[in-house]
């Protein structure tokens, strides 16, 4: 089981013209040239739980605070890529995943994102590739996929989420993988943004 | 050779028949009797004749071809019966007995060399260590219960395969009770050859089975399975009760896809895209079984309901509202003209309550006025014959609206045993009927489900 490293997955993805927020790879405070606040995360190919190992810092407001962050990190991580991204505002939070398993196949998850998907646990699996029927289906089987109508003045786009689930089908099916997450995935009422990816091979 | 042949067997073959009552050999030929509208052939090397019907001492001593062998044998006398049958030119052999695969390694050599007759004579091997098959349209009947303990399947459309012999037979003894008709029963057990995969083929094939209702604990090939499966459902439901926890081979849990496969993993999402309705219980793939060969499938949200009970009505709107569907008030239009056709006390508005006023000729008014405005995607009609006006006459309006009608019906009767009568003759009838509010909304959801579904095939 091989990590891929978070900042050569992002590359692939933006390759293929996935939606991700903004991103620099950062030796010196200078290389950022986003809007803040900024994100700036560790590029490691075997942390994968960050907020917990203190590897991701968000909501960095100016570069003076973002030069200190940065030579915390590199302190506490000397041997690991750092890179920058903007941070997205807030949107409807979902988890897509991919797994290779076993007995079905390659499949396709998705669920209730963010904070408490893993206490939620509202998912659901399909075989890839998916139809347009299947995607639309998705959105059909889960318990709070009202959530994706409107919640506290975030709203998402189904026609965007829809695309963008048959666009991470092709890719499972052109690519090799065990495990993909996507999350969270914010989806606003125009578009979608990959906040988090990760892929292990 | 083609699994087709079992709908239309003219002579089956026992092997090891007994006149001992109660012994597996005597059960069978009992069921095999009873309405077997083709030749039986016995053998017993140590009787001349049982039940009134003749012995041979050996497979090979019969003077006449064999459609069909069944064999009670001992599983080390099994493989010699398989190969004599298949000499004959016998097109499926069920092997009753278990002590084979499932009991070890003795017992999967022996499921090796009837695998081997089978490949090499075209002769189908369903089981071993199986219930058996019924064929309601020919008689066919070899299961392994007696008439004194459970019920058997008229014939009808459901086509019902089963992993388990057990579940298979309660299950079965279920259906009946409820008046629900079979194509037919097959019970898989071993599945050296024959597996739910080319039954499901057969009864795709087959024009008598409406819908195929399926007990699994394992799928062996699952993209055959659910290849096959996706292709029938063009043409009929199927309903599968999957047992047992689903193995994920992935132990590697790192990324939280992993760890929600682990956790929260649901075949639902796999089976709703293969045209499978997922059922979560033996209730279930009862009732949404016979939902999905008897009405018509459901193309929306919207649904009337019908009673002459307002609680129900009520009850019911609750029901169905949580299961996702919209009970929305009828047009001023609609409202008047339904109005006019119930007691003025009542409400024309939906749920449309026709109160203890209500007769049978007001069901039918009221239905046929929601059926032409259009304005629902299904009917709930709650006919409860605790109300003087109504009664069994009720059934051929229902029947004849369940085919010609443009909107999918549902009945619900609720009550007790003078109720359940007449909803086995509902069923008998061909129409969808179900004794609770809440079977009745969650085979609406069936119903539904198959809907959406469908519209793949639309253009």
């Amino acid at each position: 089981m091989t990590v891929i490293p978070e900042m050569e997955f992002k590359s692939i993805l933006d390759e293929m013209g996935f939606k991700q927020p903004k991103r620099f790879l950062m030796n010196s405070p200078y290389d950022y040239r986003g809007n803040f606040p900024a994100v700036l995360k560790v590029s490691s190919g075997t942390i994968t739980h960050k907020t917990e190992s203190g590897a991701v810092v968000t909501d960095i407001k100016n570069i003076d605070i973002l030069a200190e962050v940065l030579k915390g990190m590199k302190n506490k991580f000397p041997d690991e890529t750092i890179y920058a991204e903007e941070m997205a505002k807030r949107g409807v939070e979902v988890i897509v995943g991919l797994i290779n398993d076993q007995q079905f196949g390659k499949l396709l998850l998705f669920g209730v994102g963010g904070f408490y998907s893993e206490l939620i646990r509202d998912v659901t699996f399909k075989k890839v590739p998916l139809d347009r029927y299947d995607a639309e289906d998705l959105l059909e089987e889960l318990k709070f996929g009202s959530i994706l109508n409107g919640y506290r003045g975030l709203k998402a786009n189904k026609g965007v989420l829809i695309d963008f689930l048959l666009k991470v089908s092709d890719f499972s099916i052109q690519h090799q993988f065990s495990q993909i997450d996507f999350n969270p995935v914010f989806l606003y009422e125009d578009d979608y943004l990959i906040i988090d990816a990760k892929m292990v091979i | 050779m083609n699994l087709d042949d079992i709908f239309s067997v003219s002579s089956v073959c026992l092997i090891g028949a007994s006149r001992e009552e109660g012994k597996v050999g005597n059960v069978i030929l009992k069921n095999l009797k009873k309405n077997f509208k083709g030749e039986i052939f016995l053998v017993n090397p140590a009787a001349t004749e049982v039940e009134g019907i003749k012995c041979y001492r050996t497979i090979e001593s019969i003077p006449h071809s064999v459609d069909l062998g069944v064999i009670s044998l001992p599983s080390t006398k099994v493989v010699e019966a398989v190969a004599s049958l298949a000499k004959k030119g016998c097109k499926i052999c069920i092997p009753v007995a278990g002590g084979f695969g499932e009991q070890g390694e003795e017992g999967k050599k022996l499921e090796q060399e009837m695998i081997k007759v089978s490949s090499t004579s075209g002769t189908r091997i369903i089981g071993p260590n199986c219930v058996g098959v019924i064929i309601p349209r020919t008689g066919l009947n070899t299961a392994l219960t007696t008439e004194s303990k459970s019920k058997f399947p008229s014939d009808g459309s459901i086509g019902f395969i089963s992993q388990s012999g057990a579940l298979g037979l309660l299950a079965m003894d279920e259906f009946s009770d409820a008046g629900i008709g079979f194509s037919s029963f097959i019970s898989l057990g071993n599945e050296i050859d024959v597996d739910e995969t080319d039954m499901v083929t057969t009864l795709g094939r087959d024009e008598k089975t409406k819908c195929i209702a399926v007990y699994l604990e394992k799928i062996a090939e699952v993209d055959n399975f659910l290849k096959e499966c996706k292709k029938t459902s063009e043409k009929k439901g199927i309903v599968v009760l999957k047992g047992g926890q689903t193995e994920s081979g992935n132990r590697a849990t790192s990324l939280h896809t992993g760890s929600l496969l682990k956790t929260s993993f649901s075949l639902k999402g796999i089976f709703r895209q293969n045209g499978i309705v997922q059922a979560n219980n033996e209730i279930e793939l009862i009732d949404f079984s016979s939902a999905l060969a008897f009405a018509k499938p459901v193309k929306g949200n919207k649904v009337a309901v019908v009673s002459s009970a307002g609680g129900v009505g009520v009850v019911a709107t609750d029901v169905l509202e949580n299961h996702g569907f919209k009970v929305n008030k009828t047009s001023d239009a609609l409202a008047s003209r339904v109005g006019e056709r119930i007691s003025r006390i009542g409400s024309p508005f939906n749920p449309i309550d026709m109160t203890a006023e209500a007769t049978n000729l007001q069901y039918e008014n009221v239905i046929k006025e929601l059926d032409s405005s259009g304005e629902f995607d299904a009917i709930l009609a709650f006919v409860l014959f605790q109300t003087f006006g109504v009664t069994e006459d009720i059934i051929d309006f229902l029947s004849s609206f369940n085919r010609a009608g443009k909107t999918p019906i549902v009945v619900g009767v609720i009550g007790g045993e003078y109720s359940r009568v007449i909803s086995r003759k509902i069923i008998a009838n061909g129409v969808a009927s179900f004794p609770s509010v809440s079977r009745a909304v969650a085979a609406l959801g069936a119903l539904r489900e198959r809907g959406e579904f469908l519209r793949r095939f639309e253009k």
